[in-house]
């Protein structure tokens, strides 16, 4: 079975190893990402404020255009996801916004459409069990941290997504890999998100508390939906060691990444140069290389 | 001046020194709230404002808390008080990144993300310069990247960004780590149908 997919400019940019690892994982699963034609950003923020129309234009018009193709559009980044699914719940339930909307974009679109992430898809399309079963190298000894961040979760009775404060679809989904799934109390804490640019040491702090909270807990690793969270909690690690002298750097995985490991996948093309802290050295010392 | 005296919740943690240099003016005395900007940030927002009992559970989550002029729990209480120009002012607005944790716990259901979306919108409107100015240069920049090709390029976009905030020194090694790794391509990817991106645009801002 195949899924219409939207990658997001990250994806195509900063996270390039996210969608391609993705990507070559559907297909030792047993289906195909279809991108979507001439897909836009998403705009990235939901706009929150009641009057702000422009701001939905960019979600309405992929979501409008990924009806022409298909019932149900798949994402990988967290942020797209949010963004696109609750655009699209907004179109199903307010009538003038969406009447609004579609004279913006020159389409009709009248939000049926079925928004999913690819984890959704690995645990109820696939099934977890199953997913066990396909593995060839269970990432045994592995202590990994699932960090969720805001994005899947958030508002919870919109995304729908696992439980809005103790979350275990990540943890499922890591059990299923092999790997031991580490619980800490910042797993579904904001990693600081786009304060990173303007006030870099806000993030840092953030992600310094996330981080620690998760190698206080006996993380060696952690596994990221997000490549914004990635972003802060892995490539502001140099600014952390700085900061405090204490900090030991830890990996951090996109999960495709680690679905790509377990899948076995050929290590060079899991994009492993582009991960800011080089994870190489505890995959090999668990003997998953 | 003590915040005590008009009735707020004392921060329970890091009291900031910077709050003692908010001038409490348009509050003239107790029992004379102007409750305009309460009912003009209740209507943009949707979020029923009076409704808080200042339990405190939204700065307790917050993750930018610790680094705002004004907490989130006093955000919502100066807006009941009608201190417009204060909250208008304020950094909080600005450093707010509408992660929900606030309205995912508020026991009212008051969303403060939403809240805080509509009072920068407010401010933007009403002109008021923005304290933390650089964040919303990086909205602009990011918007204007968007125009121009339909996707973000994070490369054009921060030097964009870079040329409106004037910072030129922060990030640029990590920045040009990203850029030697390979994970910032140099040229944008553009998409088909560019026209249709600018033509709903320009409809869309001159129409709102």
């Amino acid at each position: 079975m195949d899924y219409l997919y939207f990658p997001g400019c990250t994806l195509y940019t900063k996270a390039k190893n996210f969608d391609q690892t993705a990507r070559n994982c559907s297909l030792l699963l047993g289906f195909e990402l279809k991108e979507l034609k001439n897909w836009t950003c998403c705009g990235a923020t939901f706009p929150l404020a009641t009057d702000n129309i422009m701001a939905l234009l960019p979600p309405s018009r992929i979501l409008a255009t990924a009806r022409e193709e298909g019932t149900a559009l798949t994402t990988l980044c967290a942020i797209c996801f949010n963004v696109i699914k609750r655009t699209n719940r907004l179109i199903q339930g307010d009538v003038e916004k969406r009447d609004k909307i579609n004279n913006f974009i020159e389409k009709n679109y009248q939000g049926d459409l079925q928004v999913l992430h690819y984890l959704e898809i690995l645990k109820k399309d696939i099934g977890f069990p199953q997913l066990k079963e396909k593995v060839k190298k269970p990432l045994a000894g592995l202590k990994a941290a699932a960090y969720y961040g805001c994005m899947l979760l958030r508002p919870f009775e919109e995304m729908e997504f696992d439980d809005k404060e103790k979350p275990a679809l990540f943890e499922e989904f890591l059990e299923a890999l092999g790997a031991k799934a580490i619980e800490f109390p910042y797993k579904i804490e904001c990693c600081g998100s786009f304060q990173s640019v303007g006030s870099p040491d806000v993030a840092t702090e953030c992600a310094y508390k996330i981080l620690g909270s998760a190698i206080k807990n006996g993380a060696e690793a952690m596994v990221s939906t997000c490549p914004m969270c990635t972003f802060n909690i892995d490539h502001k690690q140099s600014d952390i060691k700085q900061k405090y002298l204490d900090f030991n750097p830890i990996p951090v995985f996109y999960f495709t990444q680690l679905l790509g490991v377990a899948m076995g996948l050929d290590y060079q093309t899991l994009g492993f140069d582009q991960n800011a802290v080089d994870p190489i050295p505890l995959l090999k010392e668990k003997g998953l290389l | 001046m003590s915040y005590r005296l008009y009735g707020f919740v004392t921060q329970p943690f890091r009291v900031d020194l910077r709050m003692e240099e908010i001038k409490l003016e348009t509050v003239t005395s107790v029992g004379k709230v102007d409750s305009s900007f309460l009912e003009e940030a209740t209507k943009k927002s949707g979020e029923d404002l009076s409704l808080c009992y200042q339990c405190l559970k939204c700065t307790a989550g917050c993750p930018t808390a610790p680094y705002m002029d004004i907490r989130p729990n006093n955000i919502i209480r100066m807006i009941q008080m009608g201190m417009k120009r204060e909250v208008l002012g304020s950094s909080a607005i600005w450093l707010c990144v509408s992660c929900e944790t606030c309205g995912t716990r508020c026991p009212n259901k008051i969303d403060i993300g939403v809240l805080m979306d509509a009072l920068r919108e407010m401010a933007i409107k009403e002109g008021v310069p923005a304290r933390e100015k650089n964040i919303h240069l990086l909205h602009e920049a990011f918007v204007q990247s968007i125009r121009r090709g339909g996707r973000v390029h994070e490369a054009t976009m921060l030097i964009d960004y870079k040329l409106r905030s004037k910072d030129f020194m922060t990030d640029l090694i990590p920045g040009m780590m990203l850029f030697l790794k390979g994970k910032i391509p140099l040229l944008p990817s553009f998409i088909k149908g560019r026209e249709e991106i600018k033509r709903i645009f320009e409809r869309c801002t001159k129409e709102k």
